[in-house]
């Protein structure tokens, strides 16, 4: 049998250790129950005497020995208000700035990298042009001032007794009349008299042309070239034609060119 | 064990600036310290030292004390280990002065009182506790704080470990060192008597 040890013993004098393991070897050992009784014995006998009471007043005496030796924590509550509190409050302010900045900064740079990459990948842009809208009305206006041109011609030179040679003339200042007529507002609108003068001579022409009653007759025609002639209608033509840029039969120096 | 609300009211108002609350808890805390100061140190102008010690200390260490601790339990601690240096230094002293004695062979029979008296008498007697006073001395710092705790002050093994600062495990060897050492110094005695 393994008998118990002066540690177990002692632990179990003080009421730890297992209790009930111990009080059943007791039961079958008598050995190590006297030495129990003997360390029992032992631990009753140490005896200390009992602290001196201090007065009811000790704790009083004891905090009036102490009072003037703290130092105030109220300093140190105000050194930590005064440094720890504003400075973390600092500290935060700063990052709250740099977080701001970082976050400003990084939307500029982003938007500028997506100019830069908008740049690169753009198609370039056209050449500018002057008047960019006016170019169909000039094409327009040196398409009519042309066929017009070609009218007056032939009315100048045409036979006025011939019937067959006639036909085609009014047939052609019908077609001419509402492109006369459209060219002539926009010269109008475009503040331009030169043009709109030598159109207004032509929509009279034009309109006698293509709407003269009782058809054309060699009176009618021969009456029609005589005014032509006089008003210089066909050299008006030709020189409105000639300020016409890119115009068929424009010169080549009359870059300017005119506009409706 | 709970956290008592008077003297969580006194920490927080220390805290907030108002030293003077601090007084209430030296008054509801310095009987106990200077009971359990006196044990370990065995003199009372020491206890009276180590108890105020052990406020001073727990002053300057309020703002680490924590709110769900108990301050009672948390200044204990304090002033055992106030005591302990105490009498750490105590001992230091008693080493640098005592000069050629300790290794006398005879000087455990010196400290015998009284050889003609019986055994029961000397039980009775003062010089019993006497001598166990001056085996007490025989124990190391921490045998005799563990002890102390133990056996006078009835604290656990738990306790006891987080008074030093050790383990339990080691608390527990501590209190069994000691009261061996304080039974066959006893013993011893009681022999030659």
């Amino acid at each position: 049998m393994k008998h118990l040890t002066e540690e177990e013993l002692i632990q179990y004098g003080y009421g730890e250790g297992d209790k009930t393991l111990i009080e059943e070897h007791f039961a079958v050992c008598m050995e190590c129950e006297r030495a129990y009784g003997a360390v029992q014995s032992d631990l009753a006998e140490m005896k200390f005497p009992n602290p001196p009471e201090r007065p009811s007043g000790y704790g009083d005496t004891v905090w009036k020995v102490l009072q003037n030796q703290l130092p105030a924590y109220e300093s140190r509550k105000r050194t930590w208000l005064g440094g720890g509190l504003f400075r973390g409050l600092g500290y935060a302010t700063a990052c709250a700035l740099v977080l701001v900045c970082a976050f400003v900064g990084g939307r500029l740079w982003e938007r500028r990298q997506a100019e830069i990459a908008a740049t690169k990948h753009a198609v370039p842009a056209p050449p500018v042009i002057a008047h960019p809208p006016q170019r169909v009305v000039v094409v327009v206006l040196s398409d009519h001032l042309d066929r017009s041109e070609r009218l007056l011609v032939e009315l100048k030179h045409v036979d006025a007794d011939s019937t067959e040679m006639v036909s085609p003339l009014r047939d052609e200042a019908r077609s001419l009349l509402d492109a006369n007529r459209i060219c002539r507002q926009n010269a109008k609108h475009e503040d331009d008299p030169a043009l709109t003068g030598a159109l207004d001579h032509l929509d009279r022409l034009l309109a006698e042309l293509a709407n003269e009653p009782g058809g054309l007759n060699s009176a009618t025609i021969t009456r029609l070239q005589d005014e032509m002639n006089k008003n210089g209608l066909l050299f008006e033509v030709r020189v409105l034609r000639s300020r016409i840029p890119h115009s068929p039969g424009a010169g080549a120096d009359n870059s300017k060119g005119g506009t409706i | 064990m709970r956290m008592d609300k008077n003297d969580h009211a006194a920490i927080q108002a220390v805290l907030s600036g108002n030293k003077e609350a601090y007084g209430a808890l030296v008054v509801r805390h310095s009987q106990s310290l200077f009971r359990v100061a006196f044990r370990i140190t065995g003199n009372e102008a020491d206890a009276d030292d180590v108890v105020q010690e052990a406020f001073l200390r727990g002053y300057l260490k309020l703002e680490s004390f924590e709110s769900r601790a108990n301050f009672g339990t948390w200044i204990y601690r304090i002033a055992v280990r106030c005591a302990l240096d105490k009498i750490g230094s105590i001992n230091r002293m008693n080493d640098r002065m005592r000069v050629g004695t300790e290794t006398d062979p005879e000087q455990d029979e010196i400290q015998v009182a009284d050889e003609t008296a019986g055994p029961d008498r000397l039980l009775l007697s003062g010089e019993i506790a006497a001598m166990q006073r001056d085996a007490m001395f025989s124990l190391t710092v921490t045998e005799q704080s563990a002890f102390v705790l133990r056996h006078m002050e009835g604290r656990t093994t738990e306790e006891i470990g987080d008074a030093l600062g050790i383990a339990p495990n080691a608390a527990k060897q501590a209190v069994f060192r000691a009261v061996q050492k304080l039974r066959r110094r006893l013993s011893s005695l009681r022999v030659r008597i």
